[in-house]
């Protein structure tokens, strides 16, 4: 009797502050951060944010080869943003490194960077600023399909990222506590069979 | 304060699994079956709380609980915050399963050292003096985390000093605030449930 009280009571305070959680409306945020970062052209952006949205400011970015030798280093400025210019045509490693033990990475593969960076060479070269003869190649409209569409999905691939970052869902907070109390089922299960046994012995 | 994947080295990270297993078989040791549903419910609070975000100060910082942990259950927090913790690891990406141990010796340790330091206090004494223990024990054990967390990092960032300033820093809100959820369930269980508040072990309520 007196134990299922206290485990009432432990229940009710348990429930209060899960219904204190839900109905205030806290945002749910998750503790941990996220490097995303694209290629344009010759240049790498990066943004970092603790998943939830919450900018990483004046965070540490360190850049590495495929070597894990280091290329360079920055800080993100008041948004997380950070950007710098490709040093290399190698696969790039990205790693935030926020105060605290946070740290998180991204990836960025040399053939990315020679898509982004080819389509601007030629540019450069003077393919697009010429009034557009009559036949282009099949190459050429490729490249002009890319362009376009890498302008166009930025924003589409910045709300992913976004979406990447959403702190976890109720589904999972309630399916974890139903594991830990999985668990308790288990141990009390465990501990009364020992006890059993004792009392089977003492007979 | 959940350290990241990746950040520690091999020895650090090995050290934190050791001592974790070793506070975790104290706990286990001493857990009664009666005391198994306390402990899975102060688990499952743990586990909530890190959702609690507290949006003040340069990174995020989330509530703790390990103050209350630690009091309400003395060693027996060591299993009960490895639990939460694998399932934050696993469910919520928060920290991770090579820093597992680490991270529960961070969290759990204060708990128990508040529990050695306070427990007495919130227990025997009445009134003003029983809340201030209480108080204190939520403050210090996020405290006594912190620089747990920064001892972790010794290794990894240059200069201890600047990391527990830091660390500290950040939390200070959190402090503040675990110790006023520390009082306030301190003295609600005084009230309602005070035989709660006796020690988890040694008295078999």
């Amino acid at each position: 009797m007196e134990k299922a009280h206290n485990f009432t009571i432990y229940l009710l305070i348990l429930l209060f502050a899960s219904i204190l959680i839900i109905s205030t409306n806290l945002p749910v945020l998750a503790h941990k951060v996220i490097i995303f970062a694209w290629v344009e052209g010759d240049t790498v952006f990066t943004e970092s944010k603790f998943s939830g949205g919450r900018e990483a400011t004046g965070a540490q970015v360190l850049v590495f080869d495929k070597e894990r030798t280091q290329l360079l280093e920055g800080k993100t400025d008041s948004k997380g943003e950070f950007s710098f210019k490709i040093p290399k045509l190698t696969d790039l490693r990205i790693v935030l490194n926020a105060a605290m033990g946070h740290k998180a990475e991204w990836r960025i593969s040399e053939s990315e960077i020679q898509k982004a960076g080819g389509i601007l060479e030629k540019k450069r070269a003077g393919g697009s600023s010429q009034p557009i003869a009559v036949g282009l190649s099949k190459e050429e409209i490729k490249e002009l399909i890319e362009e376009s569409l890498d302008r166009k999905l930025r924003p589409i691939v910045r709300i992913m990222t976004e979406s990447q970052s959403k702190g976890p869902s109720i589904t999972e907070i309630v399916g974890g506590i139903g594991y830990i109390f999985g668990l308790m089922g288990v141990a009390i299960y465990f501990k009364n069979r020992g006890k059993k046994r004792e009392v089977n012995r003492d007979n | 304060m959940h350290i990241s994947e990746g950040v520690l080295s091999a020895p650090v990270l090995i050290t934190g699994a050791v001592l974790a297993a070793a506070g975790v078989a104290v706990g286990l040791k001493k857990m009664d079956s009666d005391k198994i549903p306390q402990v899975a419910v102060l688990s499952s609070a743990f586990f909530v709380a890190s959702l609690i975000h507290v949006p003040i100060g340069p990174s995020s910082v989330h509530l703790i609980l390990n103050g209350i942990n630690g009091l309400l259950l003395g060693w027996l927090c060591f299993p009960s915050i490895l639990v939460a913790l694998a399932l934050q690891a696993i469910l919520f990406q928060f920290g991770g399963i090579t820093v597992l141990g680490v991270n529960t010796v961070n969290m759990a340790l204060p708990g128990v050292i508040c529990y050695y330091l306070f427990s007495r206090l919130v227990n025997r004494e009445r009134g003003l003096i029983s809340l201030a223990a209480a108080f204190t024990c939520g403050f210090l054990s996020v405290f006594f985390s912190g620089i747990l967390v920064a001892l972790s990092l010794l290794f990894t960032e240059q200069s201890f000093m600047s990391v527990a300033q830091l660390i500290i820093v950040a939390h200070l809100p959190i402090m503040i605030i675990e110790g006023i959820i520390t009082l306030f369930c301190v003295a609600f269980l005084h009230r309602v449930k005070p035989e709660l508040l006796g020690g988890i072990y040694g008295k078999g309520s």
